[in-house]
């Protein structure tokens, strides 16, 4: 019965992992950047959801698409004034680039952190459940209302994020860029908006994730460093700039990571993400679904 | 016309008194700068994450509030008083260089406002090392004290108090089974020890085990869903915020405590915080807590002057954390005017001799061994249960009274 009530919550917080890492994801698939700042557009949102209804008094289900709109803008401005120099002058970057990359996010990184801090200030903020307290009883199981409803709209956002990358016109454009930037570029792409919209879903659903998981995990500067830690392992577990393989390599983190803490030790309780992915990187490299290739 | 021999004496003369005259007062001034310099003293607090920052906001505005009185009222030994802060972000490798930093470069003589073990256990080294005075506000470690350090003073709240409130509690509810939730820190895991060696004292009977988390998790439930499947009789909760917000969270979330089923005691005393009820909401009713105020205690005249100073300059209730800021720093000029002198050695001897009243009771120093050492004994506390949401502390219900035993009649299971 416990194993089972593990694996039902290693699959809950597994679904809400996916909504994190998805966006880090797409930035890599479509940008070949790693966004070390990730985490803090998780923060954002959960800031923005936890400050808003606490403040305003408005209900919790409007305050989920403004801290999506939120995480949008933080992103979107961040590739704007950060992000776009890298492929700007693209030719002409070189071995530089992945350098300024990383360079980049985590000072961005440190500055959204700090910039939390002062002006919102170092204390904790959570924020107010979707539904009224519940629990409920689903045969011999006993799960909280909220936590399955958070992992329910996690999974729908999860199907119209993968339906528009997949099916929308503007999705269609991100993966020429994703396939070949320059090609798409000559192909009558404009390859700047699709950077910026990736960065703006990218960081949308970052924050959405932080809303969802504001009610448990109260929102504080130093927040956005568990999600980003776990997303990465989970881009790479995945597949790099695969979303089928982060959504599958998520949900095998929650449940891993679940059962482990019980049975093996609480103690260890994050490395057994990084030990999995240890053991799938030694047998394939490209990790569970992403594609092996060479650069010439 | 040259200057006659006489002329030339008289004016070498004039010019000789001229400079000495200068010469006087030049020092005279100097003399005077040197008195008004200031007598600094070093403040170690956790002021962003991953300490606990709402500890140290309380701390520091009692530090504040103490220093404008005492400036207010000339300094002492003629001199005004300046804090130095140091964020050590509740980091051990952080307080010590803070420490470091306060008495070598800024030249302070004495330091205080530490609040977490950790932290306290890693700069009492540097104090002792520099011989500088320490006044531990808030690190509860029984560690601290059983160092023996003569540099360091604890006119707070120590792990075995909290220890011997939780032990009788729950001996007074015969219980068969608790489990401990502590922090992965020397406080933490050092009062899950202290409870674990006085229940076999108090109720051998009781089967007791401790669990230990990291203060910066976010999501405890690979801990909780096993006591869901086999809850306990209690669960005491051992972490400062904000896990410890989240962990009532989640035991509440799970249906495990408080339940009708499993009592939940919260021994870190954060009830009074400011964001405690906003962090908790609903989570907390049923549950127990440990208090170090509570307004049937009595405010002795300081205390009710740094409450009324504290409540004109806030809208927020008054919290224990206020007045130990306030305690400590008063204590540190309490003893540099017995000292007369701001030396190591003087303050030392004056403040291992103190009898001060404070907001709160009269403060002495133990001078017995062990975590006894330089510890005020008699820090007054409380144990309340939370019967509604948002309740203030007043209104909570107050099953022990500050120097009274617990009353098992006034405790309600939750439902």
């Amino acid at each position: 019965m416990l194993v089972a009530d593990l694996v039902i919550n290693g699959l809950i917080i597994g679904f809400l992992y996916a909504l994190m890492a998805i966006g880090l994801s797409l930035i890599f698939g479509v940008l070949r950047i790693v966004n070390f700042a990730h985490g803090e557009f998780y923060m954002v949102g959960a800031y923005a959801y936890s400050l808003i209804t606490l403040s305003s008094g408005i209900s919790p289900w409007f305050a989920l698409p403004l801290a999506f709109l939120a995480g949008s803008l933080v992103g979107l401005v961040s590739e704007r004034l950060l992000v776009r120099p890298l492929y700007a002058g693209y030719a002409n970057w070189g071995f530089m680039r992945d350098e300024y990359a990383v360079i980049v996010t985590f000072g961005l990184s440190l500055l959204l952190i700090s910039l939390a801090d002062k002006i919102i200030g170092p204390f904790s903020y959570r924020g107010p459940t979707l539904l009224p307290p519940s629990r409920i009883e689903l045969g011999p199981f006993l799960l909280n209302g909220n936590r399955l409803l958070a992992a329910a709209l996690g999974i729908a956002i999860l199907a119209i994020a993968v339906g528009f990358v997949r099916y929308s016109y503007w999705g269609k454009q991100i993966q020429a860029v994703a396939q070949n930037r320059l090609g798409a570029s000559l192909a009558g792409a404009n390859v700047n908006v699709v950077s910026s919209l990736v960065f703006a879903i990218s960081g949308g659903l970052a924050a959405l994730a932080g809303a969802l998981l504001a009610p448990f995990i109260a929102a504080t500067p130093d927040v956005g460093l568990f999600p980003a830690v776990k997303s990465y392992v989970i881009v790479v577990l995945g597949g790099l700039g695969s979303i089928p393989g982060s959504i599958v390599a998520s949900l095998l983190l929650g449940v891993v990571e679940s059962l482990a803490a019980v049975y093996i030790s609480y103690d260890y309780r994050d490395t057994f993400g990084l030990v999995v992915l240890i053991v799938v990187l030694l047998f394939r490299p490209q990790g569970l679904f992403g594609q092996k290739g060479r650069e010439v | 016309m040259k200057p006659t021999g006489f002329i030339r004496k008289a004016m070498r003369r004039a010019a000789s008194l001229s400079f000495a005259a200068l010469a006087t007062m030049l020092s005279a001034q100097a003399h005077e700068v040197q008195a008004a310099d200031p007598i600094k003293i070093g403040v170690t607090l956790a002021m962003s994450p991953p300490g606990s920052v709402i500890q140290g906001t309380q701390l520091r505005d009692g530090l504040s509030i103490a220093l404008k009185m005492i400036n207010d009222q000339g300094g002492v030994l003629g001199r005004p008083v300046e804090l130095i802060y140091e964020d050590t972000q509740g980091i051990p490798e952080k307080a010590r260089a803070a420490a470091e930093k306060l008495i070598t470069k800024d030249g302070v003589v004495a330091i205080t406002g530490e609040h977490q073990s950790s932290s306290g256990l890693a700069a009492i080294e540097v104090a002792h090392r520099y011989h500088i005075p320490y006044l531990n506000s808030n690190a509860w470690s029984d560690a601290i004290r059983s160092k023996g350090y003569p540099e360091v003073f604890n006119p707070g709240n120590y792990n075995t108090r909290v220890a011997l409130a939780v032990a009788e509690v729950m001996a007074n509810l015969k219980l068969k089974r608790i489990v401990a939730i502590a922090e992965k820190t020397d406080y933490g895991i050092g009062l899950a020890e202290l409870i674990r060696d006085l229940l076999k004292e108090r109720s051998p009977g009781t089967e007791y085990s401790y669990i230990t988390v990291d203060r910066a998790g976010k999501d405890f439930l690979p801990v909780i869903l096993p006591l869901r499947a086999n809850p306990p009789d209690a669960i005491v909760q051992l972490l400062l915020p904000p896990a410890a917000y989240i962990m009532i969270n989640q035991l509440h979330e799970q249906g495990v405590a408080p339940s009708n089923k499993t009592w939940l005691y919260e021994a870190s005393g954060v009830a009074d915080y400011p964001d405690f009820w906003k962090n908790v909401q609903d989570a907390a009713k049923g549950m127990l807590t440990f208090g170090l105020y509570h307004p049937e205690m009595p405010l002795l005249p300081l205390g009710k002057s740094v409450a009324a100073a504290y409540q004109a300059g806030t809208n927020r209730p008054l919290n224990r954390l206020m007045f130990q800021g306030a305690d400590s720093l008063f204590l540190i000029v309490e003893a540099i005017k017995t000292a007369g002198s701001t030396k190591p050695d003087a303050m030392i001897a004056a403040l291992q001799k103190t009898e001060w009243v404070g907001t709160r009771g009269t403060v002495t120093f133990s001078n017995e061994k062990g975590f006894k050492f330089q510890q005020w004994l008699n820090v007054p506390y409380v144990t309340l249960q939370v019967t509604k949401v948002n309740q203030p502390i007043d209104e909570m219900q107050l099953v022990q009274g500050p120097g009274k035993p617990l009353d098992p009649a006034k405790l309600t299971k939750a439902k």
